[in-house]
């Protein structure tokens, strides 16, 4: 009897070490995500990174659930954390920030990414990949590509970030062409292809040839690819997921997101003890923001003529094709903001008042609070 | 600005589309005497069922009749509950609704974000379509409109002018005397219904492979309720309906082109919802004689009872 709970108690210690072994060569990570998975716009990208994330690194074990409400993120944590006994959680919305706060306080010993929100403690970090350099390479070409000097943006709702990706088109525009304008409609929805469908049509027939937008379906790129078939052109660009293929004669470029390179980061400093909750903010240095309407081409080969023809003269790198011009400014960005920044002073509001003084660059603090539209921009932000 | 005029009227038929061909099949219900609250489950289930046979065999008709008959099939619900049993129609048709948006948003889960490939494309017609400018507004649109037009005269002219109209509409007026007619009352409301249902689940399928070619949660977005609005704004008359449905059409597309005055996007967004409520009390508050509302609209009718 005693040798039966001997060996039990042996056993026993050995599974626990055995245990312990396995718990410290896996990480387990859990995911949350605000929309369905196939949205092909903000939770299908992030989706695309945990799987890349999955190859890259063979230790990494996750879960995910889709299709979480913003106000429900606490029961989904907690869930992860007792039952799946996950290391790190990623909670992939804005709304989600002060629920991940609490949390990291809940369980001190769970490590909790938040992404694109402002709010850190001891075990939670923030991560966000950010596209407005891509949406001024887009401006460039849009600029250079209209033939109506009206260009359109749909965008879903009025806060900094999107503020921040229309001043960004409208600098890049701007540079190459002082005459056209931006012209904006709001749809109040992240999710919405009808709206963003009417919206995109509405910008047509006042003029508008070139389209970018921020909304997760490929609804705008649709309405470009349809009038661009009855023979009237009107010029698209991507975003978030490679939509060209849903526009083949409309899409001229686009930004893409790579989350992968970012999540292989953050499990691979979690794994080795590197981790800090200093917050990651990833541009085109980082290789976070793509430019392009597919991972294949940065623009589309259809439209490389045309952007060739366009000459154009810059303070800094002479005169030269736009088509150079962006390919250069891209590879400028990816060697960093100080090399060059879209948002570098002289910068004015579009009511005259000067917003960046001459030579400044905007720091990450004004950028990530920008609530006015820059010079080019019609209109004003809706309250 | 010509243009931009063109393109209001050729998006304002577009949007209003959907809308008319669920009224269409609302009146012919409500004429029967049977109110339908279930409009809005009913489209939904038809726009999912839609999208999903177009998404698998690639057909957009196809998925356009299997639409049809969904939308069909989930109303014999409402028709069993307040023709047979008798029950408040009022209750089973918001069953209806709820029912309808939940076993549509289950169907369709699979289905976000995946778009179609194929849709039903716009069908110029050929000669017409060259018109200047009324060409382009009324004639290279998605077969939906040109059915839409069709089946409303086709509804119109059956509920006044033929013989079964007459028995349709003396249905809802006093099923009693029908019945004396040796007209079989159950079966009338049975049909108009099951019909009306058709229609909604067409209006659904409208949505999801012509209007957009993708299915998303709750894509029908309250068309539904301004179906039922539309149905008394139209005062139970299909030609009316057709007016109706455009004028309310065009303001959901005149909303993002007068966003640019500064007029508040959410003020634009109630527009549709704001007009619905005019028009109830615009008509309630003139004579009720004239407003030709069928009498028994939305009382059970019990054989052999006084």
């Amino acid at each position: 009897m005693r040798l039966i709970s001997r060996i039990l108690a042996v056993s026993l210690f050995l599974m626990f070490c055995s245990g312990q072994v396995l718990a410290k060569n896996k990480l387990k990570a859990g995911f949350i995500y605000v929309g369905p998975i196939g949205d092909y716009g903000w939770s299908h990208a992030h989706d695309v990174g945990r799987k890349y994330a999955h190859d890259k690194l063979p230790w990494l074990e996750s879960v995910f659930i889709e299709s979480v409400a913003e106000s429900d993120s606490t029961r989904i944590i907690d869930r992860f954390v007792q039952e799946e006994k996950v290391d790190v959680v990623f909670t992939t919305s804005f709304g989600y920030m002060n629920d991940t706060i609490k949390a990291g306080m809940k369980y001190p010993d769970t490590h909790f990414m938040h992404c694109s929100g402002f709010k850190q403690s001891k075990n939670v970090g923030t991560y966000f990949a950010d596209l407005y350099q891509m949406y001024y390479l887009n401006g460039l070409m849009a600029g250079a590509l209209t033939k109506s000097n009206k260009i359109g943006y749909v965008a879903a709702f009025p806060i900094p970030e999107l503020i921040r990706h229309i001043d960004a088109y409208a600098l890049g525009i701007r540079a190459v062409n002082p005459k056209a304008e931006v012209h904006v409609r709001w749809i109040y929805a992240w999710y919405g292809p009808d709206k963003a469908k009417e919206a995109a049509e509405a910008l047509i027939a006042e003029g508008v040839d070139v389209l970018a937008f921020t909304e997760d379906t490929p609804a705008v790129i649709e309405v470009g690819q349809e009038h661009t078939e009855k023979g009237k052109q009107i010029y698209t660009f991507s975003h978030y997921s490679p939509m060209q293929a849903y526009g083949v004669d409309s899409v001229v470029s686009g930004q893409l997101v790579d989350w992968g390179i970012m999540y292989v980061k953050i499990l691979k400093s979690l794994k080795d003890g590197t981790w800090n909750n200093k917050d990651m903010w990833w541009l085109a240095a980082e290789d976070a923001a793509i430019l392009g309407g597919t991972f294949d081409e940065i623009i589309n080969k259809k439209f490389i003529p045309d952007l060739k023809a366009v000459k154009v003269n810059t303070p800094d790198l002479g005169k030269q094709s736009v088509y150079d011009l962006v390919v250069k400014r891209y590879d400028q960005m990816k060697q960093g903001v100080e090399v060059f920044d879209p948002f570098v002073g002289p910068i004015y509001d579009n009511q005259g008042n000067l917003k960046i003084k001459k030579g400044a660059r905007a720091s990450k603090g004004d950028l990530l609070s920008i609530m006015y539209y820059v010079d080019g921009v019609v209109g004003s932000i809706p309250k | 600005m010509e243009e931009i005029i063109v393109s209001v009227l050729q998006r304002t038929l577009v949007a209003g589309t959907p809308l008319l061909l669920g009224t269409i099949g609302e009146v012919l219900c409500e004429r029967s005497g049977i109110l339908n609250l279930g409009v809005e489950g009913v489209m939904s289930m038809g726009a999912v069922t839609a999208f999903i046979v177009t998404f698998a065999t690639g057909s957009p008709w196809l998925g356009l009749a299997v639409a049809i008959l969904a939308g069909m099939l989930i109303s014999i619900v409402h028709a069993f509950a307040s023709v047979t049993l008798q029950s408040n129609q009022v209750v089973s048709g918001l069953a209806l609704t709820m029912l309808g948006l939940g076993i549509s948003g289950l169907l369709g889960k699979p289905y976000i974000g995946t778009p179609l490939s194929v849709k039903m494309n716009t069908l110029p017609i050929p000669g017409l379509v060259d018109i200047p400018y009324i060409g382009r507004i009324f004639f290279d649109q998605s077969p939906f409109f040109y059915m839409a037009m069709v089946l409303a005269f086709i509804a119109w002219f059956i509920l006044v002018h033929t013989s079964l109209g007459i028995k349709i509409r003396s249905t809802g007026e006093n099923p009693r005397a029908t019945e004396t007619q040796g007209v079989n009352v159950s079966l009338v409301k049975y049909l108009c219904v099951i019909i009306g249902g058709g229609f909604s689940g067409m209006a659904g399928a409208n949505l999801s492979i012509s209007y957009s070619k993708s299915w998303i949660e709750g894509m029908t977005a309250g068309r539904g309720w301004i179906v039922v609005a539309l149905t008394i704004f139209a005062l139970w008359n299909p030609t009316r309906a057709v007016i109706g449905a455009f004028l309310f059409g065009g303001i959901f597309v005149l909303q993002y082109l007068i966003q640019p005055f500064g007029i508040s996007p959410n003020l634009l967004a109630m527009l549709p919802y704001l007009a619905t409520l005019v028009v109830l009390v615009a008509i309630g508050m003139r004579d009720s004689n004239k407003l030709n509302a069928p009498a028994m609209l939305g009382e059970p009718y019990k054989r052999g009872e006084r």
